[in-house]
């Protein structure tokens, strides 16, 4: 019997285009055409601002020493010297956008450099504009790098001497374990919002959506027991929550596969070697409970509202209750230990980077387990608290 | 046959409710303790202004609601002891019985057949039966959706009869639907009478109820006002017509 309620109810819900393009088309299309958008657009700006021209404003007569470095490194179809009266004419300029930085140096500027003594170039500009200051920045670390090599030899210094410490930082940390402790939190963070997204609409529609239409009433008449009533329908909202979120994984994977997103192949071949059947198997085991937890949460919050914008708005906030312990999950120094493992959320977050590492064990692993299995099972029996009340379901 | 021996019904009204109906009581009586029985063969009407407790004592019958206090029986079946078999005896229809509209009639046909346990030759029998009768055949696989009001109202038809019940029970069955929808639907109580079928039916159109009904109980404020037979109710009658009868009794119990 709840095979067949279980088997209408995912026909009704794949048949709604609302539900489908939350659950498939949205999770699918997101990381694809938000990460190209974000890597075509930052390429653009950085191709844009390196062909464009830096106008780099000088004092006249004051800047001769610097004029004559940064022509020996400039290509002048990239900068361009301009040079003004005083200080003032050179801020009027960057307001004016003429030029985007403007270098002024200290009046005993080629006093101190022939003293050996560290001599003052202000660089101003205008960091709206940006990359222009760090192209600039750039242009100056070099001209100091030359200096340096000619006071060197002019002081016949070795520079080694002035290297009084060698130090070998050696990071035992395997590349798998890195990207657990640091990017590990990602993962359960896309599989619960594009989970609780995915669980959202089937849940509102199963429930305020029948009773809006009056379905609910016609089911209730029918001889099933309404336990089996509830659990064709949760069902239906957890497999939808899991469509939604491996959507939302796969989307990631094609991501990295056709686009190659990481850029660097070490770090692909990396992801391949985490993406293993065992990984795949781990991650699914630790989400599903979560997943039927979402389920049971919003089950009676649908259950309740009357209509299905009542639904949205009651639904709303609970999203934030459940990404703030994604969040705290993120945070550093949160270990993973039997105290963090017996808290909701944060333990399937900590569990997941554990996991990518390679560092989780079976004990705690279990316990995550166990813990988000008991607040599944008491936000599943709070559902059916809510609608077996006669007065909450008409 | 259904009996009905002292029904009561009380809600616990929510904070929610509460504000909604503009009430400080935190119980709201609906049905109160009322007796009646519908015998098989007969048409038995429930009438009442809005708000009378009708949908309340339908929805009783039907095993949506448990009576606080009284007891139902269908088919000899007590509804409380035993609600899953009495519901496979019991047809429901109301008017404002929305269906799915992602399915088409047959998917949803079938759906019910299943939920009331119905075999499957069975089921392909009674669906040949009803399909005919109600010319269901032209658009059975279209989606609900799709489909005209009439359209809609013979699926409704179908999916409350496909198991063949012995008691039907209709609540405002023709409220909001046009004349000749109406009528079949006056047609299907008609025929449940003479298939020897319990039908209940509830209702404030005096017309519909001078049609079709032999037995009748007014319900005003939760509680039965008047009960007896049609006849006898004409016989009786102490205004001109049915409404200002009806009108005058409802009147006359509240002073």
């Amino acid at each position: 019997m709840i095979f067949n309620i279980f088997k209408k109810e995912l026909i009704d819900t794949l048949r709604d285009k609302r539900s489908v393009r939350m659950m498939v088309i949205i999770p699918l299309l997101v990381f694809p055409v938000m990460l190209n958008l974000i890597l075509f657009s930052t390429k653009k700006i950085e191709e844009n601002q390196a062909e464009k021209t830096m106008h780099i404003g000088l004092i006249k007569d004051k800047s001769n020493f610097l004029t004559s470095k940064l022509k020996q490194l400039s290509n002048n179809k990239e900068k361009q010297l301009l040079f003004y009266k005083d200080s003032l004419q050179l801020i009027n300029a960057l307001n004016a956008k003429k030029i985007q930085v403007a270098l002024v140096l200290e009046s005993t500027f080629e006093k101190k450099l022939k003293t050996f003594q560290p001599a003052r170039i202000h660089l101003i500009s205008n960091d709206t504009e940006l990359g222009f200051s760090d192209r600039m920045n750039n242009d100056l670390l070099q001209i100091e790098e030359q200096l340096k090599k000619e006071r060197f030899q002019q002081l016949k210094i070795n520079e080694t001497t002035l290297q009084p410490l060698d130090i070998k930082a050696t990071n035992i940390a395997s590349s798998k374990e890195m990207i657990g402790k640091l990017a590990g939190g990602f993962l359960p963070y896309i599989f619960i919002t594009f989970g609780f997204m995915g669980c959202m609409y089937p849940a509102i529609d199963l429930f305020t959506g029948e009773k809006e239409r009056g379905t609910l009433e016609t089911l209730l008449t029918a001889p099933v027991a309404r336990w089996r009533l509830l659990v064709g329908k949760l069902l239906v909202i957890v497999v939808a929550g899991l469509i939604s979120a491996s959507c939302g994984f796969l989307g990631l994977f094609f991501e990295i596969e056709v686009f190659g997103f990481t850029g660097e192949p070490e770090i692909a071949t990396l992801i391949h070697s985490i993406l293993s059947l065992k990984f795949i198997f781990s991650l699914y085991l630790l989400l599903i409970p979560l997943i039927v937890f979402i389920a049971g949460l919003l089950v009676p919050i649908a259950i309740y509202a009357k209509s299905f914008k009542e639904a949205q708005s009651m639904i709303a906030p609970l999203n934030f209750v459940i990404i703030i312990p994604v969040m705290i999950g993120f945070l550093p120094g949160i270990e993973y230990n039997f105290a963090t493992a017996s808290i909701p959320i944060i333990n399937i977050v900590l569990a997941t980077k554990e996991l990518i590492a390679g560092t989780l064990t079976i004990g705690l692993m279990a316990w995550s387990f166990f813990v988000m299995l008991s607040f599944a099972a008491l936000a599943v029996l709070f559902s059916y608290k809510r609608f077996d009340k006669e007065n909450a379901i008409l | 046959m259904i009996e009905v021996n002292q029904l009561t019904k009380v809600f616990e009204l929510t904070k929610k409710q509460r504000k909604e109906l503009a009430t400080k009581d935190t119980k709201a009586i609906a049905v109160d303790g009322i007796s009646f029985v519908c015998k098989p063969g007969r048409i038995f009407s429930l009438l009442g202004p809005n708000g009378a407790g009708k949908t309340t004592t339908l929805r009783i019958l039907a095993t949506i609601f448990q009576p606080s206090q009284g007891t139902v029986s269908i088919c000899g079946i007590n509804t409380l002891e035993q609600p899953h078999l009495a519901k496979r005896k019991i047809g429901f229809l109301t008017g404002s019985t929305g269906l799915y509209a992602r399915l088409t009639p047959n998917e949803l046909i079938k759906y019910f057949a299943d939920l009331y346990g119905v075999s499957a030759s069975d089921f392909e029998k009674r669906k040949a039966y009803l399909y005919t009768l109600l010319n269901m055949h032209d658009f059975q696989d279209k989606r609900i959706g799709k489909l005209s009001t009439g359209m809609k109202q013979k699926v409704s038809i179908c999916r409350t009869m496909i198991h063949d019940p012995e008691v039907v029970i209709f609540d405002e069955p023709t409220s909001g639907l046009d004349v000749i929808t109406a009528k079949n639907i006056i047609q299907l109580i008609q025929d449940c009478k003479d298939q020897g079928k319990t039908v209940i039916f509830s209702s404030h159109i005096m017309s519909e109820v001078d049609l079709l009904c032999d037995d009748l109980a007014i319900i005003h404020k939760g509680k039965i006002v008047y009960a007896g037979e049609m006849n006898a109710f004409r016989a009786e009658m102490q205004a001109q017509n049915l409404t200002a009868e009806f009108i005058r009794i409802i009147e006359s119990s509240t002073k």
